[in-house]
């Protein structure tokens, strides 16, 4: 070995100083570029998304004067039988007839009729039944368009030609028309989140699956979170180790990484076709997304649990207290926190949950807003993918929308996860 | 039982104690010095060797502070347990022995200049001669015990302060029953008496040092005629 | 286990040489104890003790008795045994699945080992203050009520609070807490949670403290006030201490037990211990002599 002087040393030091900076900046730059990746690739989803979507929250309207005649309606009184079969269509082709008297032939008429949404005449019928004093009189109102005009509509202000698709030059002619006139207007979206699916688009709504993604939610939280965190406390505050609970933590890691689908196989056989339980319904759902999200609470509650300082335990243990009591009096109260965090993020996941519920029936065609857990339902994301499958212009947007309203919900969940940590944890 | 006293893991602590150690033996030269050159400076009527003595007398003294200045530090610093305490009592409590020793030497050394003015006893001589050999021989004997932890040898010096203490009750009769026969010489005699009482007190230090080397070495106090406490242990 | 008389123990100091002649090297051989392992009022008694982490033995055939009112210091050199023979007192151990306990230990010539014996009695009974102070994450009320609390020693919240006062008086901290006794503990100095956590312990009333290194974490201020305390608990509570400090040992014990490699090397009066060690290894720990 050779003895250095101090000089020396510092010489060699220095020599090496400029490429041990250099490195020191070449990490710091590949780190900060790695995120500034991850940052441009979510806002340029967020980007599309919201650009896409946005249009969704916002529909045409087309104002017509309708004359409630009670011979084109074909009834004498308004109550809750005549409303039924009475013609509302017919009404409101009266009124587009006389809006454009000079349209005549069948296929223009067609055209002509088409305007209007197939969903205006139960907006009317509602009107009448709300007030029924308007029976034989006339008055302006706001009736939903198609949504190939909305579409048109939409794209119009894009562009100066505009997204023809299905519509034609007349009917071009006759929305600019009531564009000049003011009788084309476009208002919020309020069917958007008041009503269930629907094969129009302009009538589609997401209701239906927010309450049967909050229903299936329901079934997983009150399942996972209890089986969850009992299994995480015996795993590691009574099991003993051995080869058995090796056994058993390994399983548990391999769960979590076993596709979802595999899932959805399982809750098919077991409670579908096993238990009989109805198809559809949240109740499965949530059964399946339970034994989905269990590995992920055990696996966080675990983590939280050996987080808590063993000079806790020990402290309690010295006092005499039984384990179940170290347990329940301070080491639970110290891991919650954690416990909460990795449930609310095992739910963010089965929120997001798409492929286990195919399997179980949870993408059937569904327009009623399900009751109960056992009422066919489906799921935001479900809804997604029948949206984005459907061929309508206007569900482009729609499904851009819903996307939107999954992240605000899966944002607003791990934000609540921050929150409870924040204020659950003790700082003392 | 062997001492190892250069085995700490501080190596500070090792020289530290070994340092106080050769301080102490220094100075017990130096006393023994001391000794040998008062008791000749009587015998020879050398009033200059004694004032000497008595000039090195005020250099021992310095040297017992700066000692037991030094053991302080060390208990304060190093707060030493077991056989490292002892060794530091003991060197403290030995160099106020030694420094002891060096006052009875600086006595000796006034009587010799006393005698010399006066001029010298009509008898005495022999007697201080014979106690001065045995206790210089206790005094190096005892310092030689501490050098090498003897425990046995320390005992056997210990021992033989009891014919010193006879020795000098015999002398000490001797010389009363001479100034009673020759009041005139009276001055004189007492001079030698102070002389022997001086050697007698050299004695009582030197066993007092073999005394230490037995807490040193054993941890048991057998001062003040406990010696059955180092039986007992 | 019994058979071990008190003879046994005085007899041994009478050939200190031949023990003196082995050296560190002799881990595995087992030694007789040098010094005064054994006493006559023996509030605790361990009689030939061998604790087992798996296939390693950490406590080689260990016999001491902590006598009533006393206060016995266990030193020794880092991973000796002497804080797992502590924790055998109150079966701390227990909660280590691999840890195996052989041998008698006794309180009041009860056996605490034994298919019959509830360790939640006898935690009560033999109560333990840590290393690092380790007040609950609750109010200091709370902390000290914890144990009176589940054990059921006290009934209605008056005799809750005379008990929490008591305690609190007694390990010297009331003055310094009786304002703020709803503000959590953790948010006390290291020595006031220290002695926060001897509050809790005496707040059951045990009869035996076992004191794992309690100062190691604490300043030199913290630490007198607590070696002051301790002196002081002496009166009503037999006090086992293990402590890196030898001083510490040698200011707060009556009697000094020296571990080395799992085995008790000896034990004498504090003060033969700290001016004359009858054993060389003794020796050679206690004035820093190891490498």
């Amino acid at each position: 070995m050779t003895d250095l002087t101090q000089q020396q040393v510092r010489e060699r030091i220095e020599r090496r100083l400029a490429s041990r900076h250099l490195k020191e900046k070449i990490f710091r730059g590949l780190g900060i570029a790695s995120i500034a990746f991850g940052v441009l690739a979510v806002a340029i989803l967020f980007a599309d998304i919201i650009a896409k979507g946005s249009g969704a929250f916002v529909q045409s309207d087309i104002q017509l004067e309708i004359t409630y005649d009670p011979a084109v309606l074909g009834i004498e009184q308004v109550d809750q039988e005549s409303l039924t079969w009475a013609n509302f269509t017919g009404v409101i082709r009266e009124a587009l007839r006389e809006r454009f008297p000079d349209v005549s032939g069948r296929a223009e008429k067609r055209e002509l009729y088409s305007l209007v949404s197939t969903g205006a005449p139960f907006a009317l019928r509602d009107r009448l039944a709300a007030d029924p004093e308007l029976l034989g009189q006339t008055e302006k109102v706001w009736l939903t368009a198609d949504d190939d005009v909305d579409t048109f509509v939409k794209s119009l202000s894009d562009s100066r030609n505009g997204f023809r698709g299905r519509t034609s030059d007349r009917m071009a002619g006759w929305i600019d028309q009531l564009l000049v006139a003011g009788e084309l207007k476009k208002r919020f979206n309020s069917n958007f989140f008041t009503n269930g699916d629907s094969r129009e688009p302009e009538q589609a709504g997401i209701r239906a699956a927010l309450v049967g993604s909050l229903f299936t939610l329901l079934v997983t939280l009150m399942l996972s979170f209890p089986i969850g965190v009992a299994a995480a406390i015996y795993l590691e505050e009574y099991a003993p180790r051995n080869r058995w609970t090796d056994l058993i933590e390994v399983n548990i890691n391999n769960l979590a990484a076993v596709p979802s689908i595999v899932f959805g196989l399982l809750g098919l056989a077991i409670f579908i076709n096993f238990f009989e339980m109805p198809r559809s319904a949240p109740l499965v759902g949530g059964l399946v997304l339970t034994l989905m999200t269990l590995p992920t609470i055990i696996i966080s509650s675990r983590a939280s649990l050996k987080a808590v300082p063993p000079s806790i335990r020990e402290a309690a243990m010295g006092m005499g207290a039984s384990r179940m009591q170290v347990v329940f009096h301070h080491v639970l109260p110290l891991a919650m926190p954690g416990m909460l965090t990795g449930a609310i993020i095992g739910m963010a996941q089965a929120l997001g949950e798409t492929a286990p519920l195919l399997m179980i029936g949870m993408v059937a065609f569904i327009v009623d807003v399900p009751h109960g857990i056992t009422d066919p339902a489906t799921v935001l994301p479900v809804q997604i993918f029948l949206w984005a499958d459907s061929p309508e212009r206007a569900f482009v947007e729609r499904t851009s929308a819903a996307i939107m309203v999954l992240l605000s919900v899966l944002i607003a969940m791990n934000a609540s996860a921050v929150w409870l940590r924040k204020k659950l944890e003790r700082r003392w | 039982m062997d001492m190892h006293f250069d085995q700490h893991i501080s190596r500070q602590f090792n020289e530290d104690l070994e340092s106080i150690k050769t301080e102490m033996l220094e100075m017990g030269g130096m006393v023994t010095r001391q000794v040998a050159d008062a008791v000749e400076s009587l015998a020879n009527a050398d009033s200059e060797l004694a004032e000497k003595v008595l000039r090195v007398e005020e250099e021992i003294d310095r040297r017992e502070m700066a000692l037991d200045e030094h053991a302080t530090l060390i208990i304060a610093k190093r707060q030493p347990a077991a056989s490292d305490l002892r060794m530091v009592m003991s060197v403290i409590r030995i160099a106020r022995d030694l420094e002891r020793v060096g006052d009875e030497a600086g006595k000796i050394a006034k009587m010799a200049i006393a005698l010399t003015d006066e001029g010298t006893s009509p008898r005495g001589y022999t007697e201080i001669r014979h106690i001065a050999s045995a206790v210089r021989r206790m005094l190096n004997d005892s310092l030689d015990a501490y050098t090498r932890f003897d425990v046995q040898s320390a005992m056997r010096t210990l021992a033989e302060d009891e014919q010193v203490d006879m020795d000098y009750r015999t002398a000490v009769r001797e010389m009363i029953t001479y100034m009673m026969e020759d009041p005139r010489s009276i001055s004189r005699v007492m001079n030698v008496l102070w002389t022997l009482r001086s050697l007698e007190r050299i004695g009582d230090h030197a066993k007092n040092i073999c005394e230490q080397v037995v807490y040193l070495v054993e941890g048991t106090d057998i001062r003040h005629g406990h010696e059955d406490n180092l039986k007992k242990a | 286990m019994n058979t071990m008389t008190l003879d046994a123990g005085h007899a041994a100091p009478a050939q200190p040489e031949s023990l003196e002649k082995e050296t560190v090297d002799s881990q595995t051989k087992v030694r007789e104890t040098v010094g005064q392992p054994f006493c006559d009022d023996a509030k605790l008694r361990m009689r030939g003790v061998n604790v087992f982490y798996g296939e390693a033995q950490a406590i080689h055939e260990v016999s001491l008795d902590i006598g009533r009112n006393e206060v016995v210091a266990m030193i020794g050199p880092s991973g000796c045994g002497k804080s797992t023979f502590l924790r055998c007192l109150n079966r701390m151990n227990d909660t280590i699945d691999s840890c195996r306990v052989e041998g008698e230990v006794t309180l009041d010539d009860e056996p605490i080992y034994g298919p019959k014996v509830d360790v939640v009695p006898l935690r009560a009974r033999v109560g333990m203050v840590f290393q690092k102070p380790n007040p609950f994450p609750k109010s200091i009320y709370d902390n000290v009520a914890y144990g009176p609390k589940i054990h059921g020693i006290a009934s209605r919240r008056a005799e809750l609070d005379d008990i929490v006062e008591n305690s609190l008086r007694r390990a010297g901290l009331w003055n310094e807490v009786k304002e703020r006794l709803d503000k959590p503990g953790t948010g006390l100095s290291g020595g006031q949670q220290q002695r926060l956590c001897i509050a809790r312990a005496i707040a059951v009333s045990p009869e035996v403290i076992l004191m794992d290194e309690p100062c190691s974490a604490l300043d030199p201020i913290a630490t007198a006030r607590i070696e002051e305390l301790i002196d002081e608990l002496r009166e009503n509570y037999t006090i086992a201490i293990v402590t890196h400090s030898m001083q510490q040992a040698a200011r707060v014990s009556q009697r000094t037990a020296y571990f080395h490699l799992g085995h008790l090397v000896e034990v004498n009066d504090t003060e033969t211990v700290f001016t004359n060690p009858q054993h060389e290894l003794t020796e050679a720990y206690i004035t820093g002599r190891f490498g």
